[in-house]
């Protein structure tokens, strides 16, 4: 009954009017991030983190925390909403989790059924919101409950873990990946060390004795890499956009589709809470899935509404279910998520087990507004959706400049240096260079969140234990932990041994 | 893949985490209670980071260069816009937020495309002043408004 209670509370703070305001705000820049291609939920996320953080600067620590987080998490999950838009009206994924929606879609559209496909992956994805938090609650209290009991050795291996896997997932090579999330825990180190008072790679700047600001890195990798990447390669103009001629699916699609949204809303809230695979991996084996059942495969790719249906499903149950570690035990999955714990941890609000304990306010709050924000967004999708879909046309030339100036209002109304704006610009350039050439951003921001805190316990541990390693080993839920890790690298490595095709998620 | 690119960033980063691992030598180890110091993280880590490089810098004799196109990238317009990002950080606090703001829109505005001035001031003049309103004035945070003379 205590979850009952605990959620009514969290009603209670979604349903104050300025947070109302907050969560539409949020579906609505992520249906539109999710919809302009070239800004996915990830650099559209922090790009609005210092624009939330100083909304929110008049308000009480927890009440801004759970504001901010309800308008960021709104973005994430809006733009899960709105990448189909562009996937279905104009072959283009949005984000790269609609990159499978393109197949079956893109056709549908071509036949002159694009309202009912987009119909029907609103209709999907707010059912997969629904399921994805139905499991939340269920999941958030016993889960947070367990972690509660962890000590410091077990934090350490569990940590590594979730880096491990969004590392061993991500990007073409794990070199590459694991380069990307050692050069990440190395950029945490700068500053005072929080155990020992000592500065570390400061060399007497004093704007470096707190450290590079998560923020700066985040928001420069991803939006500013993003834009340059626009400015440096023209895409080519894409064609025409396909019209949407009536909006309500017929009685056909609706049945067509209940079985699909109903297997991708499961499939992708249990990929969502595995670390390191995200939506795309979500929409992709729902995709699979949905071809292995059905009674003619061949019509797959050519306009069939399951492909459409599931996938679209599936992504958004993933990413309802990436918020379960990264509440409960403070371990983001994904990029994303990362972004969204470095946006808390600005709020001094530790995400993890004592969370639910200390901020209920926050985590419950939360996870009611994205009850809100789904039905919001199934309201905007449907009659709106030609609306939105006017969002593609927004010309590139006043986008781009007008993203960079966003990119430094936001830094310096937080920072106020000019200093982090250049950290800003260099960050932006060494984000194209590197996602240019395969090496995935995201582990290296999921490194600078973690890398603190992945020091500190691993301090705590072996001050516990003297300085002996072999605590890591010889406390069995870490040992598990420190097994899953290895495994979790080791494993597609073999399996590429042995020529199988292992699958990559190349989102974040 | 880019063989080059791949090659020079090993080299960077083996350097990275040579340079790491010499400078987390200067870290002093001492911290009272503990027997592991603010140095022993670091020193790990550029451990870690000369063996990744060393890695990659070996997988890049392993695979063949895929055939790149020749992508023509717009570096005079990236210039352009880049230098201007940097003039504008330079400039913020000097001239302020809207004078500054303004000019960069303007100038990037045309550089992505040439033409329609009368929109491009409208469009950076309304987002300058929209934003300092908006955040200055109504919300109360503190920007750079206007030169100081």
């Amino acid at each position: 009954m205590d979850t009952l209670q605990f959620l009514a509370d969290g009603f209670g703070v979604a349903f104050q009017w300025h947070n109302i305001l907050f969560a539409f705000v949020g579906v609505v820049i992520g249906t539109a991030v999710g919809v302009l291609p070239g800004i996915g939920p990830m650099s559209g996320v922090a790009l609005l983190i210092p624009v939330t953080a100083t909304i929110t600067s008049g308000m009480p620590t927890g009440a801004a925390a759970a504001s901010s987080i309800i308008l960021l998490a709104g973005v994430y999950y809006g733009a899960m909403y709105g990448g189909s838009t562009t996937s279905i009206l104009l072959n283009t994924p949005g984000e790269s989790s609609s990159v499978v929606t393109t197949l079956d879609g893109y056709q549908m559209a071509r036949q002159g059924r694009a309202g009912a496909a987009l119909a029907i992956s609103a209709i999907g994805s707010f059912c997969a919101g629904i399921v994805s938090l139905i499991g939340l609650v269920l999941l958030a209290e016993p889960l947070s409950n367990v972690a509660i009991k962890f000590g410091p050795a077990e934090y350490f291996s569990l940590m590594l873990l979730g880096l491990a896997a969004v590392s061993g997932l991500a990007g073409k090579s794990m070199t590459k990946a694991l380069i990307m999330t050692v050069f990440g825990l190395m950029l945490g180190t700068i500053g005072i060390d929080a155990v020992s008072g000592i500065a570390r790679f400061t060399y007497d700047q004093p704007i470096l004795f707190s450290g590079l600001e998560f923020l700066t890195i985040a928001v420069g990798l991803f939006a500013l890499g993003e834009v340059f990447k626009t400015i440096l390669e023209r895409d080519e103009e894409s064609g025409a956009i396909a019209k949407i001629h009536r909006i309500l699916p017929t009685k056909q699609d609706m049945k067509d589709s209940a079985v699909p949204i109903a297997r991708g809303s499961l499939l992708g809230f249990f990929i969502g809470v595995l670390p390191g695979a995200g939506a795309t991996l979500a929409s992709f084996f729902s995709y699979m899935t949905e071809k292995k059942f059905s009674k003619n495969p061949d019509s797959f790719g050519k306009g069939n509404i399951a492909g459409v249906a599931g996938p679209e499903s599936a992504n958004n149950a993933a990413s309802g279910g990436a918020m379960i570690p990264l509440l409960t035990l403070g371990i983001p999955g994904s990029g994303t998520t990362a972004i969204l714990m470095g946006a808390l941890i600005m709020y001094n609000i530790q995400p993890g087990p004592l969370l639910f304990d200390e901020h209920p306010e926050v985590a419950w709050g939360l996870i009611a507004s994205m009850f809100i924000g789904n039905l919001m967004l199934l309201v905007l999708n449907m009659p709106l959706v030609r609306l939105f879909a006017k969002i593609i046309q927004t010309p590139k030339k006043y986008l781009i400049p007008i993203i960079v100036a966003i990119s430094f209002f936001g830094v310096y109304a937080v920072q106020y240096t000019t200093f982090d704006l250049y950290l800003l610009l260099g960050c932006g350039v060494l984000g194209y260079l590197l996602s240019k050439n395969d090496y995935p951003v995201a582990p290296l921001v999921l490194a600078l969140v973690l890398g603190p805190m992945i020091e500190n316990n691993m301090r705590r541990a072996l001050t516990i234990s003297n300085g002996d390693f072999s605590i890591f080993v010889t406390k069995p839920l870490s040992l598990v932990f420190i097994i899953a890790a290895v495994a979790w690298l080791l494993v597609p490595l073999l399996l590429k041994l042995r020529g199988r095709k292992v699958i990559i998620n190349e989102e974040g | 893949m880019n063989k080059k690119f791949d090659r020079f960033s090993g080299v960077a980063f083996l350097l990275i985490g040579i340079i790491f691992l010499i400078e987390s030598q200067k870290i002093s180890d001492s911290a009272y209670g503990s027997s592991v110091g603010p140095k022993i993280f670091p020193m790990g880590l550029g451990i870690i980071l000369i063996a990744l490089s060393i890695r990659l810098l070996y997988e890049t004799f392993k695979y063949k260069t895929e055939e790149s196109k020749e992508e023509k990238l717009q570096y005079k317009k990236f210039l352009i816009i880049f230098g201007s990002a940097v003039l504008y950080a330079f400039f913020l606090e000097k001239i302020g937020y809207v004078v500054s703001t303004f000019l960069f829109l303007l100038i990037a505005f045309q550089t992505m495309e040439r033409g329609k001035t009368v929109t491009s001031v409208i469009i950076a003049g309304v987002f300058s002043f929209g934003i300092y309103y908006l955040f200055s004035e109504l919300l109360g945070g503190s920007l750079p408004g206007f030169p100081l003379f």
